[in-house]
């Protein structure tokens, strides 16, 4: 063990961890693989890329195990031939082992090192295996990445940088036409971002390409001007390429440590460079961003009490601080954006271990790697997305053995992918597994007393599906401990929600079943609606509210008034009452009360309130046990006076207006 | 300037009666509406329009085919993709295929003649 941490070591363990994680997925991947593919190189250059670093820090173990790997890698490769299972799986235990020692000297592991699990021994385990492979040619060099293009040297070369307004909505497309353009004009050597790197990003994106070309500097920048949404546009002469620039590293964010990209750059012309920053850094940045803006809303409360000539001024100069702070607040959101890919990494070990153990044939597609979710959103889908993932593996997906009685193909597959539908970010796991069972899961509803015998007719057999959400409800004996013991789909139904997403299921008798995760791209700043009931302060989110309006109910029943429609706008709309569905007083004075009307999918509905106070932005913070089981809330905040402030959901006060209606029908 | 002649093609009535009053409203002239990409590549070779707006989702021939098509007829064609959001690959597709430049649904009238003015050079 070295004396003093050396001083990269910090950075060496984020980066070995990532190319570990990666190197486990290819691993499980190199199975399908065709013999001597170029993920034999991308395996063999990870494991030596780790070496390395390992050798340059001094990290004898990390060492003595890559290498060991290495060489059996590069005896497989020039093999020709599928890898067998065991190879595999000595190679994953290697890994295992790197990670192990990886953690180590990072100081997270302390757990002794031994018998199997001791480095040296899984080297001897590696070169016995080695040993026993006749040898092979040695490897050629790691292959250098993706062919350059060409251009006649003579030619100038200019270096184009252009940004896509904030606004755009599709980069991706739109870089493909400033790359159409490029080509038409000379010789396009490089563009970064590639067009389909951008596809489904948010507009804002610098874009850097290099063009080797005869025409004039002014030709190239004004063919710009045909082009919509590019904006700061700069076209300048190259120097003269004196070495070969160092290749850029990859991108490949994920666990304790990302990547960002998108930063302000220094004004060197380049500027995708990127810089790794820890996470905590980032999370703490944001905290302190939203500080920033309490403080100003705080401020901006302040100021109202001054006298009317010296307030004018002042709230000026705190709306532009506030748009600054929103700005920087938006800003570090984005920084925090992680892939969903770095959610997925790990997954294809773990369904690779379980599908063996239980002798089944499991394919793992992972669609929509690219597609990015706020860490917070990341972090919290961790274990249930695991969960869902094992529960396919080990319930839904059925042994080679009955696929093949049922005429269906030898190996199950589960997929599972992201994409972007506007604000939202939609995850699916499905299988073409046996699906679930409506009768099982209804006749266990029964027995737990949550589904009434005489209600069984009145739901359909999608419905029955939905059931396996409710607490307790499994349609197993006994959990295995392969899907893990205590988290139920309750469990993951509530990590979802809790994200303010929703989660549902659909299943097919024999042909499998899909559950769609719908997320928040972030968990955002709020627009709030401020209103008052009973005394009391409620949030209640813009993004929802349609309309505000006044009513006098005194003329039509009054107090005793539950639920009626209003008028709004020319439509009809149910109106229901804040306090009443809270079981507070109300307030009010009788005469005309204020209503917000809510749109909720694609429902409108009223709520009266005692008084509408006003508007305010704040930062949404979740709900803490044992409010978060209160239905109708989404969030707390704290308002620019200090005060805290319970921010309502429209959706649940809907539905638990819905509930009380039907209660009240039902009495 | 002449008036510029306009060719629209979307399957949605909707959306062919919202940009016709854009073009319309800003001098254009709408040469003709066509409701698939079949009838979009006949109405362009009788029409020559300065302009193709080309939904991209289409019955009978996507929009993306009949772009390659009329590109063929004409390489200096002007077709601009209206594509809903979450398009982006066939936006993409449709560029490869030649398409001039495209807008995102839902558009205000100002955005796409934002986009056409700056395509047309004005």
């Amino acid at each position: 063990m070295a004396e003093a941490p050396h001083k990269y070591l910090h950075a060496f363990i984020a980066e070995a961890t990532e190319q570990l994680e990666q190197l486990a997925s290819e691993l499980v991947r190199i199975e399908q693989e065709a013999p001597g593919g170029s993920l034999w190189d991308s395996i063999f250059r990870r494991v030596h890329s780790v070496k390395g670093s390992a050798a340059t820090i001094g990290l004898s173990a990390i060492v003595d195990i890559a290498h060991a790997a290495e060489t059996l890698i590069g005896k497989l490769k020039a093999r020709n031939a599928k890898p067998e299972r065991t190879h595999v799986d000595l190679l994953l235990q290697a890994t295992d082992g790197l990670v192990q020692e990886v953690q180590h000297a990072s100081g997270t592991a302390q757990a002794p090192r031994e018998g199997e699990k001791a480095p040296a021994a899984i080297a001897a385990r590696l070169s016995t295996a080695s040993a026993a492979l006749p040898d092979s040619f040695p490897l050629a060099a790691v292959p250098k990445a993706a062919q350059k293009v060409v251009a006649d040297p003579s030619l100038p070369r200019l270096d184009v940088s252009f940004a896509l307004s904030k606004a755009c909505q599709a980069p991706g497309a739109r870089s493909l036409i400033v790359q159409r353009k490029l080509k038409a004009l000379g010789t396009l050597l490089e563009i970064d971002p590639q067009p389909t790197a951008l596809m489904q990003k948010k507009g804002g994106a610098r874009v850097t390409a290099l063009l080797a070309t005869a025409r004039p500097i002014d030709e190239v920048r004004a063919a710009f001007d045909g082009i919509p949404e590019v904006e700061e546009v700069e076209v300048r002469l190259s120097p003269p390429p004196t070495a070969s620039r160092p290749p850029q590293p990859e991108a490949q964010p994920g666990g304790a440590v990302r990547t960002v990209t998108d930063a302000p750059m220094p004004d060197d012309g380049r500027t995708d460079a990127t810089v790794r920053v820890r996470a905590q850094a980032l999370d703490q940045l944001l905290d302190q961003a939203a500080e920033v803006l309490l403080g100003i809303a705080r401020l901006r409360e302040a100021a109202r009490k001054l006298p009317e000539n010296a307030s004018g001024v002042f709230e000026a100069e705190i709306d532009r601080l506030r748009r600054n702070a929103r700005d920087l607040h938006g800003r570090v959101m984005n920084a925090r954006m992680t892939p969903f890919s770095s959610l997925t990494e790990r997954l294809p070990r773990a369904v690779r271990d379980l599908a063996h153990r239980l002798g089944k044939e499991v394919e793992l597609e992972v669609q929509g790697g690219e597609v990015e979710l706020d860490r917070t959103v990341i972090e919290a889908l961790a274990d249930p997305l695991t969960h869902l993932v094992r529960n396919a593996v080990d319930h839904g997906l059925e042994t080679s053995a009955q696929r093949i009685s049922m005429g269906k193909s030898l190996r199950g597959l589960l997929v599972l992918s992201a994409r972007r539908e506007r604000d939202k970010v939609l995850v699916e796991v499905s299988d073409d597994g046996a699906g679930f069972d409506g009768e099982r899961l209804r006749q266990r509803a029964i027995e737990m007393g949550t589904l009434a015998p005489g209600k069984v007719g009145e739901i359909t057999e999608q419905q029955s599906y939905e059931l396996a959400f409710l607490p307790g409800l499994s349609t197993r004996e006994e959990a295995t401990d392969l899907s893990g013991r205590g988290v139920g789909l309750d469990a993951v139904k509530a990590a979802v929600e809790g994200l303010g997403g929703k989660i549902a299921l659909r299943s097919a008798p024999g042909k499998g079943s899909r559950f769609t995760l719908e997320l928040p791209l972030s968990v955002s700043m709020a627009n709030l609606l401020l209103v008052q009931v009973g005394g009391e302060l409620y949030g209640l989110p813009m993004s929802r509210i349609v309309a505000t309006t006044e009513y006098d109910l005194s003329a039509r029943g009054g107090e005793g008034f539950e639920a009626r429609s209003l008028a709004v706008m020319g439509q009809l709309v149910r109106a229901y009452s804040l306090a009443k569905l809270f079981g507070l007083p109300s307030l009010a004075p009788p005469g005309p009360r204020p209503f917000a009307v809510l749109e909720v999918d694609g429902i409108t509905f009223a709520l009266s309130v005692d008084r509408l106070v006003g508007q305010e932005e704040a930062v949404l913070k979740p709900l803490f046990p044992p409010i978060d089981r209160i239905k109708g809330l989404a969030g707390t905040t704290v308002l620019g006076n200090g005060r805290p402030l319970l921010v309502l959901d429209p959706r649940g006060l809907h539905e638990l207006a819905e509930a009380s209606q039907r209660m009240r029908g039902a009495a | 300037m002449p008036q510029r002649r306009v060719l629209i093609v979307d399957d949605a009535l909707f959306m062919r009666n919202t940009l016709r009053d854009i073009f319309a409203g800003a001098g254009f002239s709408v040469a003709g509406e066509a409701d698939d990409g079949v009838q979009a590549v006949n109405l362009f070779r009788d029409l020559k329009p300065d302009l193709v707006t080309m939904d991209i989702v289409m019955p009978y021939k996507s929009g993306i085919d009949a772009t390659r098509e009329i590109v063929q007829l004409d390489p200096n064609a002007v077709v601009i993709m209206c594509s809903a959001l979450g398009q982006e690959s066939l936006v993409m597709e449709a560029i490869e295929a030649g398409a001039t430049d495209f807008i995102v649904k839902p558009f205000r009238g100002e955005d796409v003649l934002a986009v056409v003015k700056k395509v047309l050079g004005e």
